[in-house]
């Protein structure tokens, strides 16, 4: 399925330009979004400031059913729909941009190889944190992922998304895990970004490539969001490369705004 | 005397020979005394002194007392049977017995008066469960349902139904509870409206009359329905409960509702248009509606007189939930027997639907327009405003038609098979649209007057059931907009609801 799809944008998007028109979705900013979906969003927004293509975002409340593939973000652009990190840069590569188009073979297989830590380890402890840790649970994801709705709907739809996270934890073996291991195994994941970034301006060269966006999507999220302890993001505040790269990216990519 | 032994009488008996009499009994006495028979027969005042039912076992007695009350009332013998008649149907209407079997005897006993009648009604109640199967045609689809039923649960012909329903488009489960509460309103009803006059169209007439009359009765429903709706690709699935009180109001019979309703709606498939993308999700409706309907028809499938007005109104919003909204409907339905056993049809529906606050309607609760069973020669639901092939719905819309039925030409299988078909010649119009509430009532129906699509066509109409209709026509639409999908040639429909 995956691969008719990606030869459905090959074949129907190439010839069209990027429009002005192209739109972003994701849960509303202020009440609703979560962590994980945050970090999802931002890194995708980042990819495409890095290839510089305006992209508007829209907050509207069931961004999550209106996706096709039940994740946020996703892009509309002219008539396709498109959602998550790895399709979205797929569909651009189709429309002639690419940030890794100047990479050895090596080079993107090692970039892969560190997109799928980073989705196995920090995404996975962003969503166990938000929903098998019943202090965060109660407080802060259940309250803001049924903000939109009334009740009882809400309390349904909490426990619901609740039970369907735990069951995928449990699947990918992460449902024995207590807190402490998790902030373990963020620790190592970030020691091993660390390693690897050194004291480059970014991941390979020194041109952003969707790994960057991606890092700097979960990294930049986790230090700005307000959890009920700061242990995570004390975890990446030691490591001051990283704490430099966040920085880089949010000056040189998102601070037009003042400008 | 003798005994006058009646069952089953339909259609009723004019003459003593159905009532079962011995043929001994007029043909050996000599002519004065059957003359004198016959006169106590037709003549002679009797007065009911008792009415029994028998086979009573969970059936409480209270609920039967307003059935068969009226029998009490009874001046003569013919009087007595044509009252025990309606108290036997109206027994039976009830679905709490299997069988109902009318004796009418002498009074026997110290006080019995020499012309005092005694009427036992011998009922066989139901069993407590009953399971069934069916096949159900319903608006062009067609379902499986399994079906548990508790009749006359406690006694006061409550009942407790489970269904589910397997269909080409829908799956659903339904859990009900039903009690009516036979009430004062019968008697008074009863006494305004006398039983109807025999004659041909007796057994139709006595439906009829039966149909009107009503009663109070609540109903307790918990549902979840799933249903796809290709021409907008969309799904939904509801899961929800709903308690209905209805009552009657004089002529008229009144329903008030409350109904919660969680909603989930999807895409149907990848290629839905962004328009019906942004309406995917869940939503909770808790609403408050009142129907109010009156209906003099002779029969619900092909009357041939009388008239059906249905006003429905929903408010949304005020009891909770996420939907809020104003809705109204009506429906209009005008018959009249021409010339030749022919029957003019004349109907008309409209509706308007009005969001209170600032969020938009719901692609679930707005009308559609189009299809066999609506405006015809045009695809289902596919009038009215839509994006890339997808029919969102309007906020208001009226619909018309005008028929003319006749029987088959020729008559062929008359009296039997072919009185379920009518040929019939159709003319139908109507318009969807959605408003700026922002402009006057005189933008609206400047916007609903625009536009207009109409039809016109002949066909072949078969009646199922005492419910259903299934139509082959031939259509030609007229008046279509850019954006509608016609069905203009053969067209085919099932349904319940017509326009």
């Amino acid at each position: 399925a995956g691969l008719h799809r990606v030869f459905d944008l090959f074949t129907s998007t190439a010839a069209e330009p990027w429009p002005e028109s192209a739109t972003l979705y994701q849960p509303l900013k202020e009440d609703q979004i979560l962590l994980s979906d945050c970090a999802s969003s931002l890194a995708v927004q980042a990819y495409l400031r890095m290839c510089g293509l305006p992209v508007q975002v829209v907050c509207k409340a069931n961004a999550e059913y209106m996706s096709p593939s039940g994740k946020i973000p996703f892009i509309h652009v002219g008539n396709q729909v498109v959602s998550e990190l790895g399709p979205i840069v797929q569909f651009t590569k189709a429309k002639g941009n690419s940030l890794s188009d100047s990479l050895e073979d090596v080079q993107r297989a090692e970039m892969k190889a560190y997109m799928e830590l980073v989705n196995n380890m920090l995404l996975t402890a962003e969503l166990y944190i938000q929903w098998c840790d019943d202090a965060t649970a109660a407080e802060i994801s259940r309250p803001r992922y049924s903000s939109p709705y009334s009740w009882p709907l809400s309390k349904i739809l909490a426990y619901q998304k609740q039970w369907e996270v735990r069951r995928k934890m449990n699947a990918v073996g992460w449902g024995g895990k207590t807190l402490e291991q998790v902030y373990e195994d963020v620790s190592q994941c970030c020691q091993a970004l660390s390693q690897r970034l050194g004291t480059q301006p970014y991941f390979f060269n020194k041109q952003p490539t969707e790994l960057d966006a991606l890092v700097f999507g979960h990294l930049f999220t986790i230090l700005t969001t307000r959890l009920t302890s700061t242990e995570l993001a004390e975890r990446i505040k030691s490591y001051s490369n990283l704490l430099s790269f966040c920085r880089r990216i949010e000056q040189t990519y998102f601070e037009d705004k003042s400008s | 005397m003798g005994t006058v032994h009646a069952k089953s009488l339909d259609p009723l008996p004019m003459h003593g020979r159905d009532l079962g009499l011995h043929p001994d009994d007029l043909v050996e006495p000599p002519e004065p005394e059957q003359e004198s028979k016959q006169e106590i027969l037709e003549n002679k005042d009797v007065v009911v002194q008792h009415v029994n039912v028998q086979g009573l076992g969970r059936t409480k007695e209270d609920l039967l007392g307003y059935e068969i009350s009226d029998v009490f009332h009874a001046k003569n013998l013919i009087d007595v049977m044509k009252k025990s008649h309606i108290a036997r149907q109206r027994l039976l209407r009830l679905g709490i017995f299997k069988e109902v079997e009318v004796l009418i005897d002498t009074s026997e006993g110290s006080d019995a008066l020499p012309n005092g009648l005694d009427v036992t009604f011998e009922v066989t109640e139901v069993k407590r469960l009953t399971g069934s199967y069916n096949t159900m045609v319903g608006n062009n689809e067609g379902s499986m349902v399994l079906g548990l039923k508790l009749p006359n649960m406690f006694g006061r012909a409550e009942k407790l139904t489970f269904q589910f329903s397997y269909g080409t488009k829908e799956t659903s489960y339904g859990l009900s509870f039903f009690k009516p509460q036979p009430g004062h309103f019968e008697r008074k009803y009863v006494k305004e409206c006398s039983p109807p006059a025999l004659g041909n169209n007796a057994s139709t007439d006595l439906q009829c009359w039966l149909n009107c009359v009503l009663c109070f009765s609540l109903t307790l429903n918990m549902y979840k329905v799933t249903g796809q709706f290709p021409w907008s690709s969309l799904k939904e699935t509801d899961r929800g409960a709903s308690a209905e009180f209805n009552f009657p109001l004089g002529m008229t019979n009144h329903t008030l509702k409350w109904e919660g309703v969680w909603r989930e709606l999807g895409c149907l498939a990848r290629s839905a248009s962004f328009a019906v993308r942004e309406e995917s999700g869940h939503s909770l409706k808790s609403a408050l509606s009142h129907t109010m309907s009156i209906d003099s028809r002779n029969s619900a499938i092909f009357p041939n007189r009388g008239a059906l007005l249905r006003i429905n109104q929903e408010l949304a919003g005020y009891t909770g939930g996420d939907a809020s909204f104003l809705k109204e409907d009506f429906e209009l339905q005008l018959n009249r027997r021409l010339f030749w056993d022919s029957v003019l049809s004349a109907s008309l529906w409209g509706g308007m639907l009005c969001p209170i606050g600032a969020q938009p309607s719901c692609i679930a609760d707005r009308f559609y327009l189009g299809g066999p069973t609506s405006v015809r020669g045009f695809g289902m639901y596919s009038i009215g405003p839509q994006s890339e092939g997808d029919y969102l719905g309007g906020e208001a819309y009226w619909a018309g038609g005008l028929h003319l039925y006749t029987p088959l030409p020729f008559r062929p299988g008359k009296g039997g098979f072919g009185d379920l078909f009518r040929t019939h010649f159709f003319l139908n119009a109507g318009n969807l649209c959605n408003l700026n509430y922002g402009e006057g009532p005189r933008a609206h129906l400047q916007k609903l007057a625009e536009c207009i699509r109409w039809s016109y066509g002949a066909g072949i109409v078969l009646r199922l059931g005492n419910i259903a209709r299934l139509e082959l026509n031939y259509c030609v639409p007229m008046g279509v907009q850019s954006g509608d999908r016609i069905c203009d040639g053969v067209q085919f429909g099932a349904g319940i609801r017509f326009l």
